[in-house]
Order: structure tokens, then sequence, then C-alpha cells
């Protein structure tokens, strides 16, 4: 297959994942997953002969959710799974047109809170964004927040690579450390305080220094859904007395709970406060 | 909106084919609503629609051929794309009201009270040439094997097409197979004998016996599922010491049940060894 | 026994070690950092071997211990966190979030 040809179809099956609903598309090589991560999460894993893996971005909430000042509008919408709609189309073609193996990568976690394979490293990989300071969300620098989905094919495309450019930190957030000793995500969320994140930024700009607690912000950006059902399910089925336990098998949170799990939508993406304060993006959130 | 004494519906069977295949079904047919004498009463197309006349049938939504080759099975239980077939056919019957002003109704994948399906839509399958039964069970398509399917019932008279003339199951391959060895590929895979689900025997090339334990087939098929939820629940329900039953209630089989059900589009069939060595379709499953 | 969990005592002895090597708290995580100050966590398969347990032991233990790390106040106190962060900001902005840092940095 001509270097051309190889060119033609990537630039065909860009278009293709863009007309599908995503917002940024590019393919990383699944030899870029030795460095990052061991044996069993990696492209060849999920799919012997992996050749190429295509990823895909979509924005999660609309302009308008961003600004309602009622966070549960952004939990209940907050994720329309674009991007797994385009995936598909995109394994479909390449299984259909061009006779090569194709996967829609799994996403969801089979064990506690680890995926099976990682979308935010694909998404780094294939020049979609770099990791922040903001709970590790890939941003990219055009549209801040994105949604990911990957397919992984054993058809060869041509591979774009790594950012150079760090997106985080934006250069207010720089200065706004240099200040005040906090970026925004940080002030947003301190660790000292309760919340999730923390780090520093060195003299050139920088990450020098990122903390992230996962379980934290569980709790928050899973506030609702199979966590808090086990949780929950845990104290009622302790409870003694039964008339507590009919009011807390009632109670608004248990109720929420049961809701999450049945609408998957909403057991996902529940809380956005380090994103909220993010000026990544910000640009693209300014409508009339 | 089209006139009813109008409608040619050898041509309106068409159009909606074609709809159907443009929006990727595989395979369409239709079984008359009269044909479902074997199906108990109560679970026949008129009880779901009265006056039905027609079953429109669809299928595709095959796992990919990639998805075949994950030497990773916990792929195959979070990335099913069953119900693009749900979606399309509830497309199909707002077109037929639209269209063509005759009632119709999806039938609903899900069970009715009792665990029961509102209708065999494998039947419907079936009847309307979509495939024949399997050893395995699943209704196959003698060309593209295993696939999803998706009916709907209609007042609309559309001429009815007929039942394959010769089965898809058992494909040339497994009735040599059994000749030489007493077993077929997915008999081999789940022997009732050792545990598994299935047995039988071919005559004369024909399935003369079948068994099928459909009880161990749901531990499997269901593995994370609503059964497999209910039959934790109970476990941890009835555990004494609080330490144990905090451990099964976080246990990460329990919570696998939890993601089963929130995100039950893409967790049907999370058992699909019968089909992965299944001859039947296989040239549709093999690509570079 | 019905279905594999983990007994108790195992749990406790092993759970703060396991989250602390896994990606539960995840400390100079990012791609771009040079890679003698990267430290991704481990997967179950490296902290078994680490640790010299089955690989299932550690993936149940890992699971159990990321539900358990918060208790359910967490929760409740993450529905007030939302409130209060979402409607200020819709109020007062990026000041909502910052005016407490810029004042301490003139203390």
């Amino acid at each position: 297959m001509s270097d051309l040809e190889t060119e033609t179809r990537t630039q065909q099956i860009k278009q293709l994942a863009l007309e599908a609903g995503g917002d940024v598309v590019g393919i990383a090589d699944p030899r870029a997953w030795d460095e990052h991560v061991p044996h069993g999460h990696r492209p060849d894993d999920i799919l012997p002969g992996a050749r190429s893996v295509i990823v895909v971005g979509s924005r999660g909430p609309t302009a308008g959710a961003w600004r309602s000042p009622n966070h549960r509008v952004m939990e209940i919408n907050g994720y329309d799974f674009r991007n797994d709609a385009a995936i598909h189309r995109v394994a479909d073609a390449i299984e259909q047109q061009h006779d090569h193996q194709a996967i829609q990568a799994p996403g969801l976690p089979v064990a506690g809170h680890l995926p099976p394979f990682s979308m935010m490293l694909a998404a780094v990989l294939a020049g979609l964004g770099t990791r922040s300071l903001a709970a590790n969300i890939i941003l990219n620098p055009k549209y801040g927040l994105l949604y990911y989905s990957a397919c992984i094919t054993t058809l060869e495309f041509q591979y774009d690579h790594m950012l150079e450019q760090d997106v985080c930190p934006h250069h207010m957030c720089v200065e706004s450390f240099r200040r005040f000793g906090k970026t925004p995500c940080m002030a947003a969320c301190p660790s000292e305080e309760g919340g999730c994140l923390d780090g520093s930024i060195d003299d050139q700009g920088r990450i020098d220094y990122s903390y992230y607690d996962r379980e934290r912000c569980v709790t928050r950006a899973m506030n609702f859904g199979i966590n808090s059902f086990q949780k929950a399910l845990a104290q009622i089925v302790s409870e003694q007395d039964e008339e507590q336990q009919a009011t807390m098998i009632y109670s608004d949170f248990f109720s929420r709970s049961c809701s999450a799990i049945t609408h998957y939508k909403e057991s996902v993406a529940q809380c956005f406060e380090c994103m909220r304060v993010c000026p990544i993006g910000r640009s693209e959130r300014k409508l009339k | 909106m089209t006139v009813t004494s109008q409608i040619d519906f050898e041509e309106a069977k068409s159009e909606i084919g074609a709809i159907a295949a443009k929006s990727g079904a595989l395979v369409g047919g239709v079984a008359a609503a009269d044909a479902f004498m074997a199906a108990p009463e109560g679970r026949r197309p008129s009880d779901i629609l009265p006056h039905a006349r027609s079953v429109f049938v669809i299928g595709g939504a095959q796992p990919r051929a990639g998805d075949w080759q994950s030497p990773n099975y916990q792929h195959m239980e979070v990335t099913s794309t069953s119900d693009r077939m749900q979606t399309l056919a509830l497309k199909i019957a707002r077109t037929i009201e639209d269209r063509f002003s005759y009632y119709a109704v999806c039938v609903p994948p899900g069970v009715d009270q009792g665990q029961q399906p509102f209708m065999s839509i494998a039947m419907a399958a079936d009847l309307a040439g979509c495939g024949s039964r399997s050893l395995a069970g699943p209704v196959l398509h003698p060309e593209y094997g295993f696939m999803y399917f998706g009916a709907i019932i209609t007042t609309m008279p559309l001429p009815a097409d007929k039942r394959l003339d010769t089965p898809a199951c058992p494909a040339p391959e497994c009735v040599a197979m059994y000749a030489a060895e007493n077993t077929t590929p997915c008999f081999g895979v789940c022997p009732i004998g050792s545990g598994g689900c299935l047995g039988g025997r071919l005559e004369a090339g024909h399935i003369s016996d079948r068994q099928y334990d459909s009880a161990r087939c749901s531990t499997r098929v269901q593995n994370y599922w609503v059964p497999g939820f209910q039959k934790l629940l109970g476990a941890t329900l009835q555990e004494p010491d609080a330490k144990k039953q905090k451990m099964m209630l976080f246990s990460s089989m329990f919570s696998r049940t939890l993601w089963s059900m929130t995100y039950s589009n893409v967790s049907q069939g999370q058992c699909s060894e019968c089909m992965r060595v299944c001859p039947v379709g296989l040239a549709h499953r093999t690509k570079q | 026994m019905g279905f594999y969990f983990i007994d108790p005592q195992t749990y406790e002895k092993y759970k703060d070690d396991i989250l602390d090597l896994s990606h539960s708290v995840q400390i100079n995580f990012q791609e771009q950092l040079p890679t003698d100050k990267r430290q991704p966590g481990l997967s179950d398969k490296q902290i078994a071997k680490k640790l010299g347990l089955e690989e299932r032991a550690v993936r149940e233990i890992r699971c159990v211990a990321e539900r358990d790390k918060y208790p359910l106040d967490e929760f409740e106190e993450a529905i007030r966190f939302k409130e209060n962060a979402c409607r200020n900001y819709s109020v007062k902005g990026m000041s909502a979030v910052m005016q407490k840092f810029v004042e301490k940095s003139k203390e």
C-alpha cells in the first residue's frame, strides 16, 4: 500500500469521524502504548495485530448547560456519547469497506475503577490533548474538555503524534499560580479543604507536580450511581429498625442512586467544577 | 401519508426493506401474523397489536470481525451493538405509521411479567426467512451467521416470506465433524455433559435432537445482569457477618452487575463462545 | 461460598498498600513529565508480583478499597460542594473560587 493511498484513506476516515459527530480526531501508533502502560492494557492485548488506534473526541455539555446555576442540569445532560456513535461508524467503515478488523475499544471498567483500555491515554498519544492539573483530564487546545472513544484496527493509517506544546497550564493559570499559589482548578477543588486537586508549576510555566485524589473525585463525579447505590445498600441492609430502613430505601439519595443506575447517562460526569473555571476552551462556550 | 386503498403492498414492503438496509440492517423479511401458532397464547402478534396482519423482521448489528478475535473475553461483554436493531425497529414502526397509515408497534426486546418475552423475536426471524434455529440456540442467517434481530408488528398486510428451504444449521462443516467425531464446534466448546449448556444429535445432516440448559446458559450470557445481581443480592443479604457482607457488597462481582444493568445496551450477550466457533457466516468474520 | 469475595482479614491487611500502589491517588501522572518524575500507578498484576499475592486477590481488594475509602458522608458533602460551587460561579464568576486565595496572598 503506497504512502499516497495510506494518506488518502487516513483523510477519508478522519472526515467520516468528524461527519459522524466527532469534534476532533487523531490516529495513534499502537507501539506508543509500550512506554506508558503494562501488558494487558495495550491495543494489541485487545485486538492482536493492531496497527492503528483512531481516537475521536466530542464535546459533552452544551454551552448553555455550562451556564446553568443548577449543577444537576449538567449531571443529567453532561454526556451524550456522540464519540461512541462516531467510533462505531468508523469501525463499521473499516470492516465493510477495507476488509480489515476493527473494534470499538472497551471503555467501561471491568474491575473497579480500572478500564481495560484508557481512552485518555489514547487521546494523548493521538495528539488530541495533554493531561492537565485538573483531575488529569485531557484538555484539547481548542475545546478543552472532550470525551473520547477509540477504534483499534488492523488497518494501518498515517499516525499523529503527541502534542509538543502542553495545553495545561494556560498562561492565565501560570500567572494565577505565581501570584496566589493556586490555579483556578486547584482553587475550585483544593485537596487541603477536602477536595481532589493540588499541584505546582515550575519557572518555565510547566506542570512541576500534580496530585489527584481519584476516589474523592468519584464521590463527586459519580455522586449517584453504582458507588452510592452499593454504599447506601450496605447501610440499608444493616439497619435494624424497619421504619428507619423504609425511610432510607425511599430517600431522595437512594432514589437518585437507583435512577442513575437505570439511566446510564446519569451515572457518569456528575461534577464539572474544575472544568467550569478552566480557561482552556472557554471561548468555544461563549455564545449569545 | 398514503391513502390505504392505493398502496401496492409489494412495493411498500420493498420500500421498508430499503429503508432498513440503508439504516444498517443486513437482512429483512416478513412473517404472517397468523403463522405464530407454535407460540403460546398471549405471546402472538395479535396479543400485542389487535388485528395484526404482518411482522416485519430486521437483522444485523453483528459483532465485528475484530470483536471475535480479541483474546480478552471481557471486551465483548461491554461492547455489544444489539440496540442498533431496536433503534431501527422503532424507526421502521414510525415509518409504517407515518407513511402508510397502518398501526405498527415494535416488539419490546425485554421481558414481560413472569420473565417471559412479549413475543419470540427468534420465532419471527425464523418464520420470516431471516434465518433458522441453530443447535446452539440463536437464529443463524445462512450467509451472515449470528446477528441481532428486531421485529415490528403491523396491521399492514405485507406479503409474507417463507421459511428457509435449507436451514443454516447444521453447516456442512458441522455435519462432517459430527460424522467423524460425534460432536460439533458448539457442542465441543460447551458440552452439556461436562457442565455446559448444549447437546444433541444430527441424523442425515439434520438436527434430530437438541438439549439446551437455558438456566446454565443464563449464568453465562447474563453473567453480570439482573439474574446475577439478584443472586448476589440474595447471598449478600443472608450473610450474618457485617464485615463479610461489606466485602460482598463492594466486591468486583457485585460492582460488575451494577455496571451491566446501567449500561445494559452494551451488556447484551455476556457469553458468545458457542458463536465464536460457529462456521456459519465465518467469511464475514474473516478480515485482515 | 457462592461467589468469590475477599475475606475481611486479608482485606484489612493489604488494602492500604494496594490502594497506594494503584492509580487511586495519582501523583505526577502526566505523560509529558520527564520520565524520572512520572509516577504512574501499577497494574493489578504488577502489584500482585510486588506483594506476593494472587492477581485475583489484588483486584478484589483494590475494588473493595476503592469503594471503601470514603464514607457515604462524602457523597452527601459532594452534593453540597457542587451546589455551592455552581451557584456561586453563576453569580460571581472566577472570583467565586479565587477570592480567598487572593486575600490570603495579601496577608
